[in-house]
């Protein structure tokens, strides 16, 4: 939160610089832009929103963004957003980016920018515009890859962002990703993941990610792929029930994406690598080796209304698919169905105006793969295999 | 005889130019006139479906001058902006919706400006340096500048 301060303190100092420098700032070097959402979710048989099984509203998301070019090559940009999403992650405003862009080169075909600041995760399919809720293409996301108990830490990083593009009248769009940071985790995020019986603190020490993605020229596909390297490290509190931990986490996944003009199917295949050391006990050694895919088509019926159907397998071990090791190094106090998470999702969005959205979602799930907290599941409240979510959104923006 | 034949050759001269007529008729049912228009300032006076692809996707923000461009829309249901997606960037515009949306709401980049109906659009363009938009017919002034699409 200090260096978010001190980089604001510099942000207003480089804007008022800006603003003697550049004579000829007018309106459209300045813009801003917003979201407002509120929706209700009904989820039978598990925790996911909250521990009971009544309708909630809290499926509340509002963000608010501005953009300032401060010269012909820097500008400046941030997002402020409130969240009330239940137990999916922790209630409250947050700063989704806030960062300094320097358009390093910009000819007719190349363009490279550096961001600075907190920069915002753009690696994966949807990652760039996974909080925003009319821009992402369902209320609840594939759960493996955006998986909510993470979202603070995955949705962006405090450090440094390159981004590269080239556009070849022969063979199309080529963009390359880069950053290199880390997440502040708060104490109730780390909660949400590890246990509310985690009384220590969590620290991502290190974020480091990379993607490529190509559009062929004048085509409706592209393809995507990113990397991701991750180093946590858990700090236990002088009585705790765990010891102190790291926890590291790879994660690589491929993706294509078809726009036509009624159809459109998209993926993304991926693998993740979770290591734990310690944390159980001071000689813990955990290493997982987890898989998963979803698929996913959208048909537009006409201008207005839009059917989205996906399907989406995931499993924690490639070698425990079914989570009968899992049952069984736990003494069967974890039930096999938390080493895997299935889901078909169905739904109908529905643009009331330009700038107004309706979506009404169903969720079929088989599994508890993600449901919070993953490292120590809590199988009392989770106690069902099949558990279902439907949920309803209205959307505005500007 | 002689007079079947006539009027036969007349039948088939008439079916000839009643086929053309059909002809032209479809094709200016299908025809389109949208003009790309300019602020005077703007020295570009022809650019490439490619290039045209580039500016309004945001991957090119400069002209070849390096005065930076300003791109004008209209809203993304405006029959004329579905018309100028599809037939002059070969795009749906729900695409462009996408590429703007990431921009605007992740930081990275900045997204066309949108103007409520076509009369704001050329009166945008005409008041903006370095302005780029759309417009069915352009008014021929020295106010704004149409460039012609090569390829």
């Amino acid at each position: 939160m200090k260096n978010i301060k001190s980089f604001f303190c510099f942000i207003l100092l480089l804007a008022w610089f800006g603003e003697t420098q550049a004579a000829d700032l007018t309106l459209s070097n300045w813009q801003w832009h917003g979201f407002l959402s509120q929706g209700i979710i009904d989820v039978n048989g598990s925790d996911f929103v909250s521990n009971d099984d009544s309708i909630s509203s809290e499926l509340t998301e509002v963000g608010i963004n501005t953009s300032v070019q401060l010269l012909s090559n820097v500008r400046f940009a941030t997002q402020a957003v409130y969240l009330d999403g239940g137990d999916r992650y922790s209630k409250g405003a947050r700063i989704d980016y806030l960062l300094l862009d320097w358009g390093l080169f910009n000819k007719n075909n190349w363009q490279a920018n550096l961001y600075i600041g907190r920069f915002k995760n753009v690696h994966w399919l949807y990652s760039s515009v996974r909080d925003v809720p009319f821009a992402r293409p369902s209320i609840i996301l594939p759960q493996s890859v955006y998986f909510d108990g993470f979202r603070d830490i995955a949705v962006s990083g405090d450090g440094a962002a390159l981004k590269l593009s080239y556009t070849d009248d022969s063979y199309g769009d080529f963009d390359v990703n880069y950053s290199y940071g880390t997440s502040p985790l708060s104490k109730k995020q780390g909660q949400i993941i590890l246990s509310k019986l985690a009384l220590g603190d969590v620290k991502q020490d290190i974020d480091s990610q990379a993607s490529f993605y190509w559009r062929p020229v004048f085509s409706s596909w592209r393809f995507g792929l990113s990397l991701l390297d991750s180093d946590f490290s858990y700090h236990s509190s002088a009585q705790d029930y765990f010891a102190d931990g790291k926890f590291s986490f790879q994660f690589y996944t491929l993706n294509a994406l078809y726009e036509g003009e009624k159809w459109e199917f998209s993926g993304e295949i991926y693998q993740e690598r979770f290591v734990t050391k310690g944390f159980y006990h001071s000689q813990f050694l955990q290493d997982h080796l987890g898989q998963g895919a979803y698929i996913q088509t959208r048909y537009k019926l006409n201008d207005d209304f839009t059917l989205l159907a996906r399907y989406e397998k995931f499993y924690m071990d490639k070698e425990d698919k079914k989570g009968k090791q899992l049952e069984i190094d736990s003494a069967g106090a974890v039930p096999h169905y938390f080493a895997f998470q299935n889901d078909f999702t169905f739904s109908l969005s529905y643009d009331l105006t330009n700038n107004f959205k309706f979506r009404l979602e169903h969720h079929w799930v088989n599994g508890g793969a993600r449901l919070t907290p993953i490292v120590l599941p809590n199988p009392l409240i989770n106690n069902q295999q099949h558990w279902q979510i439907t949920a309803l959104q209205l959307m505005m923006w500007f | 005889m002689f007079i079947w034949l006539f009027h036969k050759d007349m039948f088939i001269k008439n079916i000839s130019k009643l086929w053309l007529l059909c002809f032209l008729l479809i094709a200016s049912f299908n025809a389109y006139s949208i003009d790309i228009i300019t602020h005077p300032s703007v020295k570009t006076k022809s650019l490439t479906t490619a290039q045209l692809r580039r500016i309004y996707s945001m991957r090119q923000l400069f002209w070849h001058s390096g005065s930076p461009i300003v791109v004008f829309v209209l809203p993304s249901k405006h029959k004329l902006h579905q018309k100028f997606t599809k037939k002059m960037l070969r795009m749906f515009p729900y695409q462009l919706d996408r590429i703007w949306n990431k921009l605007t709401y992740s930081g990275v980049g900045t997204a066309p400006i949108v103007v409520d109906n076509a009369h704001a659009l050329i009166d945008a363009v005409m008041k903006t340096t370095g302005a780029i938009g759309y417009i069915e017919k352009a008014p021929i002034n020295n106010k704004i500048n149409i460039i012609s699409i090569k390829g």
